[in-house]
């Protein structure tokens, strides 16, 4: 007789609520009137609604509850003998002649809750004889439910310890029999009932029993209310007896629920000095059950208590909480060979969980755990399930997160084995994080032999791992990547030089394996950070005597010079010319005159062979005048050679404003302004009139070819030049120069041919104020400007 | 028909999980206390006679599991209720947040004739821990939003040390008996005497 749908349902429902309420009006009826006899009919008939099969857990338990309330008034007139002048025995007896079993153990529950209330007998004795009358109800959901009502009207009279039902011969033990045995046969009930009807109804099956479970669940909460149910108790007859009927019922749904039921409803203290009974149940269970999820909620839940106060962690110790989960865990993965991946790797990870929150000193059993995984995951072939590799992350993030520090991680012998498991680019996310935590906890990573268990971690982003699918590169991820390894390579320091200088070769070592995409991004860094090096050597005084390989700025600058090099073969020359000029400065500060000099001869092949675009090259050029100017190491002769041809390269780029800015800009590198700098004011005017020419030539070029005038403003910029080397005091610029040059940008800015050009009358106004200026300070400086007319 | 005395009041205890209903209960109805944390399955009443008024009165609290998946039967059991006790814990601000949800589900579930005036009472429980150090919902938060839902009763309580409990439930017995909820007057359509109806029965003799 199968259901038809909710409609129907429904109308039974409503059907079963009108005969209960029809039944319990005239059961009222008889109660005002104190007439036992109907009183008794009609509560039988009122029950007999509860015998319908044609509800669902959900429609019978509303049904049942009206009956329920309904039965309290009959308690209530139970109680009171003065109303119906029989003795609760003979009452007791007087029940038991309903027609129908189903009311009449409804009935009998009822006065055997008010039976042992009035103390006339035993409460074990009535229990006793209750728990095993209701065994004749043998239907699932009729015989659950009366089931829950023993267990509910029962509830307050249990022999429990203080109660006012403990007398001596009754003791806890029988309130736990009692207990015990509602719940084993409950649990009988619900398990047979998958095997009842056709199997194509298993599917509406399984969630009725689903519904009921609470049921039978109710029991093991009752259990634990029971204040009598010491440690002792438990460990010794509660747990194992619960444990063999989950073990022995052999059913999926029932274990996997009553596992959770006895994790949640008992306390802590008991879970953590009976794990190894609770842990040794869970390889026993059937293949199919969740165990992950239930064990993970005895871990949560352990690990709770443990936070709760540092009074408990003795326990968690003295009990070796964590030897006994690990291996538990260990045996229900061996036990379970059909879980998948994910499953084991979620267990690994409560672990974790598990571990540094109630240990997070013992880095042993972290790396235990990681351990573990490792070897689940090289027992399968490379994960590729999206979940299993969340999970991997999740397990590899939580020891960064506990810590806040890498360095912890990277004690971690197991760690990059779990790492190599990865796919690429969860490799690349789980490097990702890793330099993340660095950057966000600023952790300095000072050794060689961290950088290099770091490095190996992140290779993912060092460098193109085997079958990498580049064409499938972001553009934007990539940048973003390589520019996290480039912050990276700064947190990488120590305050010992050889130190060091060992760091940076490590480093080094890796980034070099990065191929032409990624050395733009990472040399850089690293040569800066070698420079830091340099300068700190170059303060130190003397060498470190005793040492085999002492870390010179000779050595370094080596090792800079190859490892700018390989920019050339990205190609990046621009790139390397700027990180040789940098290099080139530092050898200056350290006095290093040959160094200064190679660098400065690379920097000038780059600028021949390999920079062929004209704005690079006037950017170039200006690097190198701006360096070379700084330069105070070099002899007169190498110094000779490079400003020659410094100038040289000045005067033959392609545009002629930009020939004409480079070559005033050489000036200065006749003319240095300190103690000990060349003042060669012959070659400065000779720079100077050198662009004068050029700037004319310019402006004529312009009259040819467009009919206008060229850049005024470069005779401005020139005119300042001049006033600069004036003031400096290089005799070869005078005064009348400087009166001639002024008059020709006059001439210049009045012509007719000039394009009105704001910008260059107001620098040439500027300047011309700026004379006025200096003129009427007085002084020596005033007396130098006097013979200027503006 | 005359109405009948009422003796029997329902009263059920809501509130998230871990906040303390099952411990509430326990010390008003056994005077006992217990610090550990054992979750609560389905729903369950104990039973306690009260004075009022010069009249006995039986209180019947229903706890219930402050975790959904040990709710697997649902709610029928809030049916017929007279008074619904929403409990949170000082210390937790997500508990307090959810007190809203707790009351809407009980209105929509239970149903009860004048939703507008049922009677509510709210716990604060749990203000003994960490000397109150600890605590996160202010007095003053809990008290405006009793005000804003109707002007609920607002108890502080602590099971743990007994305070405010016995307070709480005699005003929690107050206001059950003050509730307007009137037992369903059945009036059966025709009325038989001596007759027996046969109950309509299905399926086995049992």
């Amino acid at each position: 007789m199968m259901l038809s749908g909710d409609e129907d349902e429904e109308k039974w429902l409503a059907e079963g609520i009108a005969g209960v309420q029809h039944n319990a009006f005239y059961m009222h009826r008889a109660l005002d009137s104190n007439n036992l006899r109907e009183a008794l009919k009609y509560s039988a008939q009122m029950l007999s609604e509860l015998r319908t099969s044609k509800l669902s857990p959900h429609k019978y338990y509303e049904l049942y509850m009206r009956a329920f309330d309904e039965l309290r008034k009959l308690e209530m007139f139970f109680k009171d003998e003065s109303r119906h002048g029989v003795s609760i025995i003979d009452l007791y007896e007087l029940v038991q002649h309903a027609g129908n079993i189903l009311p009449r153990l409804y009935l009998l529950c009822t006065v055997g809750s008010v039976y042992i209330k009035s103390k006339e007998a035993p409460a074990k004795e009535v229990l006793k004889d209750l728990v095993e009358m209701c065994r004749g109800v043998q239907h699932p959901i009729r015989g659950l439910f009366l089931r829950s009502y023993l267990a509910q009207v029962s509830r307050d009279k249990l022999p429990d310890i203080g109660s006012e039902y403990e007398r001596d011969a009754e003791t806890v033990m029988d309130a736990v029999e009692f207990v015990l045995q509602n719940f084993t046969e409950m649990n009988k009930l619900w398990v047979r009932m998958q095997h009842q009807g056709p199997g194509r109804v298993r599917e509406k099956r399984e969630k009725e029993r689903n519904e009921l479970r609470d049921l039978v669940g109710k029991n093991l909460h009752v259990l634990s209310q029971i204040e009598g149910v010491d440690l002792e108790m438990y460990k010794e007859n509660v747990l194992p007896r619960v444990l063999e009927q989950v073990v022995n019922c052999k059913d999926e749904l029932a274990q996997y629920y009553l596992m959770d039921c006895i994790i949640q409803v008992f306390p802590d203290e008991y879970h953590l000095q009976t794990l190894e009974t609770l842990l040794g149940a869970c390889p026993q269970l059937q293949p199919t059950v969740d165990i992950k999820t239930v064990l993970s909620r005895l871990m949560d839940r352990l690990s709770n208590y443990a936070v709760s106060s540092a009074d408990v962690l003795p326990e968690f110790l003295q009990v070796e909480a964590f030897a006994k989960l690990s291996n538990a865990i260990g045996k229900v993965i061996d036990a379970q060979v059909d879980m998948p991946i994910v499953g084991a790797i979620s267990l690994y990870v409560s672990l974790l969980t598990f571990t540094l929150r109630v240990h997070p000193d013992r880095l042993d059993y972290v790396d235990q755990v990681l351990g573990a995984c490792v070897k689940k995951l090289s027992s399968a072939p490379k994960l590729e399930d999206s979940r299993a590799t969340k999970q991997v992350v999740a397990l590899l993030s939580a020891p960064l997160d506990k810590y806040n520090d890498i360095l912890t991680a990277l004690t971690l012998s197991n760690y990059p084995r779990v790492m190599d498991h990865l796919d690429d680019g969860t490799n690349k996310v789980m490097a990702m994080v890793i330099i993340q935590s660095i950057m966000k906890n600023s952790t300095c990573i000072s050794t060689a032999e961290k950088v290099e268990v770091l490095f190996e971690l992140i290779k993912g982003l060092i460098k193109d791992l085997d079958g990498a699918a580049q064409d499938e590169l972001d553009e934007e991820d990539f940048k973003e990547e390589q520019n996290s390894v480039a912050r990276l390579i700064h947190m990488l320091y120590n305050d010992d030089s050889e130190e060091m200088l060992k760091i940076i070769c490590t480093v080094r070592k890796h980034i070099m394996t990065g191929g032409p995409k990624r050395l733009p991004f990472t040399v850089p860094p690293l040569v800066f950070s070698a420079l830091r090096l340099v300068r700190q050597l170059q303060n130190q005084d003397g060498d470190v005597a005793g040492e085999e390989e002492p870390a010179t700025p000779k050595k370094i600058f080596q090792l800079l010079n190859q490892t700018i090099e390989t920019l050339l073969y990205v190609p990046s020359p621009e790139m390397a010319l700027r990180l040789y000029l940098q290099c080139a400065e530092a050898a200056n500060d350290c006095d290093l005159e040959p160094v200064a000099y190679e660098f400065f001869t690379q920097a000038f092949m780059l600028y021949e062979e390999e920079i062929a675009d004209s704005k690079a090259q006037v950017t170039a050029i200006h690097l190198i005048i701006g360096t070379l100017q700084r330069i105070s190491v070099f002899g007169i002769e190498n110094r000779d050679t490079l400003t020659h041809k410094a100038t040289g390269y000045s005067a033959r780029l392609l545009k002629k404003p930009d020939q004409c800015r480079a070559v005033y800009a050489c000036s200065h590198l006749f003319w240095v302004d300190d103690q000990d700098g060349i003042k060669d004011g012959e070659r400065v005017l000779l720079c100077l009139k050198r662009a004068l020419r050029i700037a004319n030539a310019a402006q004529q070029m312009a009259n040819v070819a467009r009919g206008s005038s060229g850049p005024v403003v470069l005779f401005v910029e020139i005119l300042n030049k001049y006033l600069y080397f004036f003031e400096k005091g290089n005799t070869q610029i005078t005064a009348s120069a400087i009166q001639s040059l002024i008059e020709l940008i006059t001439s210049e800015m009045q012509s007719e041919s000039t394009t009105l050009d704001p910008a260059a009358n107001a620098f040439f106004a500027s300047t011309k104020r700026y004379i006025e200026f200096q003129k009427k300070k007085g002084g020596a400086m005033g007396e130098k400007y006097d013979p200027i007319n503006v | 028909m005359p109405s009948r005395r009422r003796t029997l009041l329902k009263v059920i205890i809501l509130g998230d999980s871990g906040v303390g209903k099952t411990s509430l209960m326990n010390q008003y109805v056994n005077k006992k206390f217990s610090n550990q944390y054992k979750a609560t399955i389905g729903a369950d009443f104990l039973t306690k006679e009260v004075q009022f008024e010069d009249r006995l009165f039986t209180l019947q609290i229903w706890d219930t599991a402050g975790q959904e998946r040990f709710q697997s039967l649902g709610v029928a059991f809030y049916r017929g209720a007279d008074c619904c006790v929403l409990v949170y814990d000082v210390n937790s601000m997500k508990s307090f947040d959810n007190l809203n949800n707790w009351r809407e589900e009980f209105l929509i579930q239970a149903s009860p004739s004048d939703p507008d005036n049922f009677p509510f009472v709210v716990l604060g429980n749990k203000i003994d821990v960490d000397g109150g150090n600890s605590r996160v919902v202010s007095e003053k938060k809990a008290r405006a939003w009793c005000a804003s839902k109707g002007n609920i009763p607002y108890f502080e309580t602590s099971a743990k040390e007994g305070i405010n409990v016995e307070e709480a439930f005699q005003c929690i017995a107050k206001n059950a008996l003050k509730s307007g909820e009137e037992e369903e007057i059945y009036l059966p359509d025709t009325i038989d005497v001596g007759n027996s109806s046969q109950p309509r029965s299905s399926g086995c003799e049992c």
